[in-house]
């Protein structure tokens, strides 16, 4: 055994204490580093070469402690979170255009009937008369208003599926490109840890736009496929994520609406089946099914409503002030559209005879309003709003109920993430005694190895 | 949540996460307490909203239904008063042709009453064409020509003198309840104005008018009963006006406890939530302690 072992065991035991220190001063640098996680110098023994006290110590890998299954959760918890989230911010806002306290299609349906209770007391009244013009011009304005902010909630929609789809492909090439870094450091050896963090915060960003699985390939890449199984990046290579413009006429303001996919090498896209999850998911299903869904409740409302006045108002027996049949009362097609197609006042179809004050068929059209309608289901007009009104309210009511349970979910998931992964700062200032003190022993094992050499020396004087 | 392991970065998030809850159901509570409304968006109570919106249409149209019985009290007012003076004018009719019945009177004496029945039966047809905001309570209701002819009108006929409408006027006072508020004016003054007419063209013509007293009180007997029928009519208005009333109390309380704020509940639980984010912001004081403040400095 050589007298020099000494030293080189205190040389090696500095070198590795120091990379050791240099681990614990990354993590305490990176305390509030978001999807950092922690690092651990993995201290081993340098083993014998042919005697038996070994070589000393080296650092035999720096180790980052992450828990993959917990990863994976964690994305899926993004994906449900921000769904749930875009959901409840897109309902809230579809919800104000059925404003409960007034100043809705309702309060405007229950003037107009107000108003036809008028003019059956006073059915020769040409102020009564133009009243109900004047309660019939508010509610179809009313009508049209609601059908047009549902519509631009759609356009908005579809805009920001556009917008989420661009961020999503930007993250795909952030990822492939990750991949080819962390690819080309494992080959040199370099775990590339603060890469994989990276990498890990892109997946999870990704996952927030679209339902995700992401699966670890031996050479260190990730290989990204959506919730349907189609391939978003595959090694060092990521799909085109985009949107196309379909059919026209497909929204409610008679535009296109973009359908998300895959673009192929020709920029033909292959859209993507299923729901995306995510905030894709959620505003594709918004887009789609929910807000149509309502305003094709509305445009039964309407339908009903211009069906139902108007059957009233053109009755053969019907007569107006000038004792001729009345004229259509609504013109339109939908909510949208619905117009008051009479001008004149004294063209409303009061009566059911000629003779002077008849009130009858004003009293026809006030017995509208109490009227259950098979085709509104047995509701009436004013009941079927109110019941469109109660479920724009019960969608952003379980909505935000969603979002408080995905809250709690991702709450708990970053604490779990943390609770492994997360730097503790007094952990990492007891480790650094540790080392420190570690340091400063082998620098005395060095001094004492010195000292040593010194007496040996002596001898020869 | 059992956690192997606390970090700073948990306490903090946790810490955050406490009090941005704290602070929006603070801010909910805030605008509770302010606007006295705790339905402010149908997703407060979706159920409730709808019941919110049948419960304001049964106001609006309680409150329209009450405005037409409103009217309709008044042209029952208008009716009654009428009928009061024309029962009046049928009494002095009968009063003149009992006069001049007997046979102490003279041929010119009956030419001079004549002139006086004259008078009366057009008071008679002014009653019969009284209006209300220019309608004719016993002309169906109609504004337009007067249903009653004048008697200086030429070719004046008591029998054909009602031209007004024959359909009587119905008001909506509630979903399928109506109340006939008018009677057609022949039905209710043909007899008397026939009689009047009589007695005038006899008593011009010099003769006895031997079959009037007779036939004015059928015509009065006929005034009296449509006073009897309009007495019924304005009761059930009152009684449904009333019911009305009620019915919108009852409207009105059932919305204020679907949409307004309990104040009591909304404040006790606005300062219950001040407390626990003074309690929370409190606990996050004590987190400032770390390692660093036991280490010595080197």
């Amino acid at each position: 055994m050589s007298i020099f072992a000494p030293l080189s065991i205190g040389r090696q035991a500095l070198l590795a204490q120091q990379r050791a220190l240099q681990v614990t001063g990354q993590n305490i640098a990176n305390v509030n580093t978001p999807g950092y996680s922690r690092q651990r110098a993995d201290l081993t023994a340098i083993p014998p070469q042919g005697d038996f006290a070994g070589g000393g110590s080296r650092v035999g890998g720096v180790e980052q402690l992450v828990d993959p299954f917990l990863e994976a959760r964690r994305n899926a918890s993004s994906s449900d979170l921000a769904a749930a989230t875009t959901s409840r911010d897109l309902l809230d806002r579809v919800q104000t255009a059925f404003p409960v306290q007034g100043g809705s299609v309702g309060t405007a349906l229950q003037e107009f009937f107000a108003a036809a209770n008028a003019l059956a007391t006073s059915p020769q009244d040409l102020g009564a008369r133009s009243n109900l013009l004047a309660k019939a011009e508010a509610l179809t304005q009313q009508l049209r208003d609601t059908s047009g902010a549902l519509a631009t909630a759609q356009r908005d929609t579809d805009q920001r599926v556009q917008q989420t789809a661009a961020d999503a492909n930007q993250l795909l090439t952030t990822i492939a490109s990750l991949n080819t870094s962390i690819r080309a450091a494992s080959v040199g050896g370099d775990p590339a840890n603060d890469l994989r963090d990276s990498r890990r915060t892109a997946l999870n960003t990704l996952a927030q736009s679209l339902d995700i699985h992401a699966v670890e390939q031996q050479d260190g890449t990730v290989n990204v496929y959506a919730a349907s199984g189609v391939a978003l990046v595959v090694g060092q290579d990521a799909a085109t994520l985009g949107t196309q413009a379909g059919s026209p006429g497909a929204a409610l303001d008679g535009g296109t609406l973009n359908a998300v996919g895959i673009k192929d090498a020709a920029g033909a896209l292959i859209s993507l089946p299923g729901n995306l999850g995510g905030t894709l998911g959620a505003l594709v299903t918004a887009r789609d099914q929910t807000i149509p869904g309502l305003s094709a409740d509305l445009d039964t409302l309407a339908t009903n409503l211009r069906d139902e006045v108007n059957g009233i108002q053109t009755n053969a027996a019907g007569r107006d002030l000038d004792g001729n049949v009345g004229t259509a009362f609504f013109a339109g097609n939908g909510a949208a559209d619905l117009t008051v197609a009479l001008t004149d006042p004294r063209g409303i179809a009061a009566a059911l005879s000629s003779a002077p004050g008849d009130n009858t068929n004003a009293q026809a059209l006030l017995a509208l309003g109490d009227t259950q309608l098979p085709a509104l289901g047995g509701a009436t007009l004013g009941d079927f709003f109110g019941g469109i009104q109660s479920q724009a309210g019960a969608l952003a009511r379980s909505a935000d109920d969603q979002v408080t349970i995905e809250q709690n979910v991702a709450q708990s998931l970053d604490a779990q993430r943390d609770a492994i992964s997360g730097v503790s700062l007094e952990e990492e200032f007891t480790d650094l005694i540790r080392f420190q003190r570690g340091f400063q022993a082998a620098a005395r094992l060095i001094t004492v190895s010195n000292s040593m050499l010194d007496d040996l020396l002596g001898l020869v004087r | 949540m059992i956690l192997g392991r606390v970090t700073q970065s948990i306490i903090f998030r946790t810490l955050t996460t406490s009090v941005d809850r704290l602070q929006r159901q603070l801010a909910r509570a805030q605008e509770e307490v302010s606007s006295q409304k705790k339905l402010l968006n149908a997703s407060d109570d979706p159920a409730g909203a709808a019941q919110a919106n049948r419960l304001r249409g049964e106001n609006t149209a309680l409150k329209a239904l009450d405005d037409g019985i409103g009217f309709g009290t008044a042209v029952l007012g208008a009716q009654d008063g009428a009928l009061d003076q024309a029962g009046n004018l049928v009494a002095r009719a009968q009063e003149i042709a009992t006069q001049q019945a007997s046979g102490l009177t003279t041929p010119e004496a009956r030419q001079q009453a004549s002139e006086e029945v004259a008078q009366i039966e057009r008071g008679m047809l002014t009653l019969a064409n009284t209006q209300v905001a220019g309608r004719y309570v016993f002309g169906g209701l109609a504004t337009g020509p007067q249903p009653f002819a004048n008697l200086d009108d030429p070719g004046f006929d008591p029998t054909t003198a009602y031209s007004g409408s024959t359909t009587p006027f119905s008001l909506p006072i509630g979903t399928g309840q109506t109340v006939t508020l008018t009677t057609p004016g022949d039905q209710v003054f043909g007899s008397t104005i026939t009689a009047l007419d009589h007695l005038r063209t006899t008593l011009a013509a010099g003769t006895s008018p031997d079959t009037s007293v007779d036939e004015l009180n059928v015509a009065g007997d006929a005034l009296r009963a449509e006073r009897a029928n309009v007495g019924g009519r304005v009761t059930r208005l009152q009684d449904r006006s009333a019911q009305i009333g009620r019915l919108g109390d009852t409207a009105t309380s059932l919305l204020s406890g679907v949409e307004d704020a309990d104040l009591t509940t909304a404040i006790s639980q606005l300062v219950q939530l001040q407390t626990a984010l003074q309690a929370t912001l409190a606990s996050g004081s004590t987190l400032q302690q770390s390692i660093l403040d036991y280490l010595p400095t080197q």
